[in-house]
């Protein structure tokens, strides 16, 4: 056996500290000495014996015997004990947090709820407003989060995106050339995958008899190896390596074959002619994805059919690629290979020196992709992250609004519990007891919020839904949203809390229990300055919601330069495209139908930008990028734009090398009189016949860009109905559709409809921003009622004794309203500055915008004050119409 | 008089403070009674029961002087009360009275 150590400085050879600790906490202190004694004793006993490390486990093992209900001090029924002797000093303290006490703190903090009913609703109602409120944009703000995160490569993948130096600009878009995928994976051998990724297409797909529309994408074939796709059927290897695969989601597979399993090999014909064979059947694209496709079809098929994206000079689609791991897990350097392929494009296309423009490859991370979207100048700026920000900024905003409710009212009201705790004091309540107190007290109303907040959600979101245009639940199984509800609690019910908590348990018990509470000024000055901090949050809510209605109005109402009412986009597919021109003679003859031209892409979504064209004067160093497209005849009669000079016409032969151009384009190419002038657009030359009045291509975000149209075919047929006679043009349309092209179900799009979605991110947070306006101020205005009332309540002798000596309802309204209005009004002025500043920002994302006039911050302003005042009068007049006998009765 | 109920293990305990020569307290009645049972048995049942017939008033404690070895803590000495005599001896009577209402020879019959 070892020599023993009777050293008790050895730490080693003590009883386990955590036991001891765990007996001193949980014993009741009567019989905590002896007890332990007893345990030491016998450890020492042991520690001869057996050795030390046995004696320590036995000695903690026996400890936890002790942890139940006899020996446990809150469950102690210390009532029955004969007492032989007082309890050591130090053991008197922790009585305060007996069962008894506890009781009584709960008792009273439902007689003070239960007493002050209209206190309570006012302080629960705001704080679940608040709450459900906050609680709606946390979740909104996680599912803003959660898309694209679900990659289990995730931190391995990246967009490859081009800047794009041109004309003296910067430009930075996810456009690239077709064939960078495949070239980058074979040129860098830190890329483990790359896939290509076209834009969506909406295209008819015929299994039998079924007939329907479906929208997908065409990808390289190393999609399903790099995303987190899970397939049904079929594997990843396999899937789209052939240019007649094609890989369908599993809604399609249910639709046209009934099951997964049964879809794989089977045929379906595409755009009436093409049959292609499904390949494999993937999960269905969840709803935070960023990008949505019901089929995936071959890169392969997508270049057979696109002749022209082997240029390397399109930048027509997206190219993803995954990073190798080394073998040790850590992914290669993005930091390095983007250095290294920077210059990449200029050894494949040479020709764009020449050109004056230089076009450099960078990476973004993939999953930061949907949230920093935004490039200004080249450079990454924002994007909806900003929207994230701003409402997380709202959530917080009204969150506090509530608090301050809160913090207000019980400190107005802490008069009334001055005494409570005077006495309590003086029964030998230590201050940190005291605010124990309070603080729970605020969290058992926070409590009782979140609950009826929850509720509230929980019946708010599917038209939160539908508003916002996600698929958000309530996921209970999630432990982030138990930690989100926690931490909400927790923080909602300390800040509302402390306050009142640290004020009322600052209290001088000897002065309080004689009666003369004198709350100093700094109290008033803080509630006042509460309310300021309050109103001036609701103010700048009000101010940006009618700066964010008037811009998105603007942009709505504003002339684009073509009339967008009336005008109806169809898809030109099938036997409409080469059959177009008896068609086109057809349907003019129909009821309803006005003019008929197409063109590629819409007025609103521009098909594509070229710096290929030149003129005679043309500075070879410049390259200035053009909008283009391809138009058919009757293009601005049908638009409805002005034109000087002439519209391509039949009556002129040649005019397939001419071109339109808009005044954009007039002024960049610097011709003084440019009809008749020549231009030379892809080497091709040709006349430029007419100049078409600017207007709007893309949203009021972009100013308009230099066009040129061309005469040929195009994708979208525009309709222009007679006016109010929309219904009549539609059943000609289908009629007429179905009868030439009757495999294609036929579908068309409102012109001002298409116009909407542009703006539809600015939409939804008009929407929402309205709702948290209108909810801020209604929580501010809960809290000013009830401290109004309170006011009125206190004051209601001198109300009385002003009354007998003769004062009237008015003035004494007026008495009771001014000194609130004054701290409106301090709110108006403080958060004027601030609100124009952020909101001037807000605009700056628009090329076409308003102006903030100074009537917005009055209108605002009035608005505030009507609202306050309205809140207020109800409580002073209600106060300056009391019977003076009656409140000065008791006296 | 209404008597109290007393449990095996109750018994036990206040028998072997009865019994101990010296001045009994926890670890002393909690060695004895594992040595008279023959079964192991935690400390924390043994406070328990002790103090638990402390309330009923079988036995009473007072507190010892501070003592060295076991880092000044008092010791909790345990004695019997009038009442724990009573109730001993209640047992004991009632044992005995039991013991001989059982018919001679009952045992040999049933052959032990």
């Amino acid at each position: 056996m070892k020599p023993q150590s009777k050293n008790n400085d050895d730490a080693m050879s003590l009883p386990p500290r955590w036991a001891d600790w765990l007996l001193e906490t949980c014993l009741t202190p009567r019989l905590l000495e002896d007890v332990q004694g007893d345990l030491h004793e016998v450890f020492y006993k042991r520690v001869n014996e057996v050795g030390v490390a046995k004696a320590r486990r036995e000695f903690g093992w026996a400890v936890l015997h002790y942890l139940r209900p006899y020996f446990v001090k809150s469950l102690q029924r210390t009532d029955k004990l004969t007492e032989s002797e007082y309890p050591s000093p130090e053991c008197r303290t922790t009585f305060l947090l007996t069962p008894a006490m506890l009781r009584n703190y709960i008792k009273i903090a439902w007689r003070n709820i239960a007493h002050n009913k209209s206190f309570s609703t006012i302080n629960i109602l705001g704080l679940a407003l608040g709450m459900a409120c906050s609680l709606l944009i946390g979740l909104w703000i996680q599912d803003e989060f959660s898309v694209d995160a679900y990659h289990a490569n995730g931190p391995q993948l990246y967009k490859v995106m081009e800047r794009q130096f041109y004309d003296g600009k910067v430009d930075a878009g996810d456009g690239t050339p077709a064939l960078l995928a495949d070239e980058l994976k074979k040129e860098f051998p830190e890329i483990a995958y790359a896939a290509t990724l076209s834009w969506e297409e909406d295209r008819t797909f015929s299994v039998g008899d079924k007939l329907n529309k479906e929208k997908g994408r065409a990808v390289g074939s190393d999609w399903f190896k790099m995303f987190s796709v899970p397939l049904l059927a079929g594997t990843a290897e396999t899937a789209l390596n052939a240019p007649t695969k094609i890989a369908i989601s599993r809604k399609l597979a249910q639709n046209y074959f009934g099951s997964p399993q049964l879809a794989l090999g089977k045929s379906i014909r595409i755009g009436g002619k093409d049959d292609y064979q499904v390949s494999a059947v993937f999960e269905d694209v969840p709803a935070n994805s960023s990008e949505t496709y019901d089929y995936l079809l071959s890169w392969q098929d997508l270049l057979k059919r696109n002749e022209w994206l082997k240029d390397w000079g399109t930048n027509a689609l997206q190219t993803r690629i995954m990073l190798h791991n080394d073998r040790n897990g850590v992914p290669a350097d993005p930091g390095r290979l983007e250095a290294k392929m920077k210059s990449f494009l200029k050894s494949r296309n040479p020709g764009m020196a020449k050109k004056g423009l230089d076009i450099q490859l960078f990476l973004q991370p993939y999953q930061d992709a949907y949230l920093y979207s935004n490039f200004k100048s080249g450079y990454q700026d924002g994007g909806r992250i900003e929207y994230v920000r701003l409402f997380g900024i709202v959530a917080v905003f009204i969150l506090l609004i509530a608090c301050i409710n809160f913090m207000n009212l019980a400190t107005a009201r802490s008069v009334k519990r001055a005494r409570e705790v005077g006495v309590r004091k003086v029964v030998g309540a230590g201050r940190g007891l005291l605010i124990g107190q309070f603080v729970g007290e605020a969290m058992v109303l926070t409590s009782i919020a979140l609950i009826i907040a929850i509720v509230v959600v929980w019946l708010l979101l599917p038209t939160f839904n539908s508003l916002t245009d996600k698929h958000i639940t309530f996921r209970f199984t999630d432990a982030t949203f138990w930690l989100m509800l926690l931490g909400m609690t927790l923080i909602t019910g300390l800040i509302s809390g402390s306050y009142p908590a640290l004020f009322l348990s600052s209290l001088n018990p000897i002065r309080v229990l004689k009666g003369a509470v004198r709350f100093g000024s700094g109290a008033r000055l803080f509630r006042q300055g509460l309310v300021v901090f309050q109103f001036a949050l609701s103010m700048l809510l009000i101010i940006g919601t009618i700066v964010v209605y008037r811009q998105i109005n603007f942009i709505q109402t504003k002339n684009l330069g073509f009339d967008r009412d009336g005008m109806l986009y169809v898809s030109s597919e099938g036997e409409l495209g080469p059959k177009y021109n008896t068609f086109k003679d057809e349907l003019l003859r129909m009821p309803g139908v006005q003019s008929v031209t197409r063109m590629q892409g819409t007025p609103t979504n521009g098909f594509g930008s070229t710096g290929n064209v030149q003129w005679p004067g043309k500075d070879p160093s410049t390259s200035i990028q053009f909008q283009f497209s391809t138009v058919d005849y009757d293009f601005t009669k049908t638009l409805k734009v002005k034109v000087s000079g002439r519209d391509f016409s039949k009556d002129f032969g040649a005019d397939s090398a001419n071109f339109l151009i808009n005044e954009t384009a007039a002024r960049r190419i610097g011709y003084r009189e440019p009809i008749g002038k020549p231009l030379t657009m892809w080497g091709k030359p040709g006349t430029i016949v007419g100049v078409i009045a600017d207007y709007h291509q893309s949203s009021m975000h972009t100013p308009i860009e230099p066009f040129i149209a061309k005469l040929g075919d195009g994708q979208i047929i525009i309709v222009r109905t007679q006016p109010g006679q929309t219904k009549q043009a539609l059943a000609s349309l289908e009629t007429l559709a179905q009868q030439m092209n009757p495999k294609f179900p036929f579908q068309y799009r409102f012109a001002d409809e298409a116009f909407q979605t542009l703006y539809r991110s600015e939409t939804i947070v008009g929407t929402l921003a309205n709702y948290f306006a209108f909810l801020a101020i209604f929580i501010s205005c809960l809290g000013l009622f009830g401290l109004a009332a309170f006011m009125a309540e206190q004051r209601t002798k001198e109300i009385g004794v002003r009354k007998v000596l003769g004062a009237s309802v008015t003035s004494v309204v007026t008495l009771l309203s001014q000194d609130f209005l004054k701290l409106v009004f301090v709110a108006i002025v403080i958060s004027s500055p601030v609100a124009w500043y952020a909101m001037s920002r807000w605009l700056q994302d628009y090329a076409y915008k308003i102006d903030i006039e100074w009537w917005v911050f009055a209108l605002s302003g009035l608005l505030a004050i009507a609202i306050a005042l309205l809140t207020i009068s109800f409580q002073s007049i209600k106060a300056a119409l009391v019977n003076p006998v009656k409140s000065l009765r008791s006296e | 008089m209404r008597r109290a109920f007393l449990g095996e293990f109750e018994e036990i305990v206040l028998l072997v403070v009865a019994a101990c020569p010296a001045e009994a307290y926890g670890v002393t009645i909690w060695e004895d009674v594992q040595q008279q049972t023959g079964r192991s048995i935690t400390m924390s049942a043994v406070h328990a029961t002790l103090y638990r017939l402390e309330e009923k008033g079988y036995l009473s404690s007072t507190m010892g002087g501070a003592t060295a070895e076991r880092g000044g803590r008092r010791k909790r000495f345990f004695t019997l009360t009038a009442l724990g005599v009573r109730a001993l001896n209640d047992i004991q009577e009632m044992r005995s009275r039991l013991w001989q209402a059982i018919p001679p020879g009952k045992f040999q019959l049933m052959g032990f």
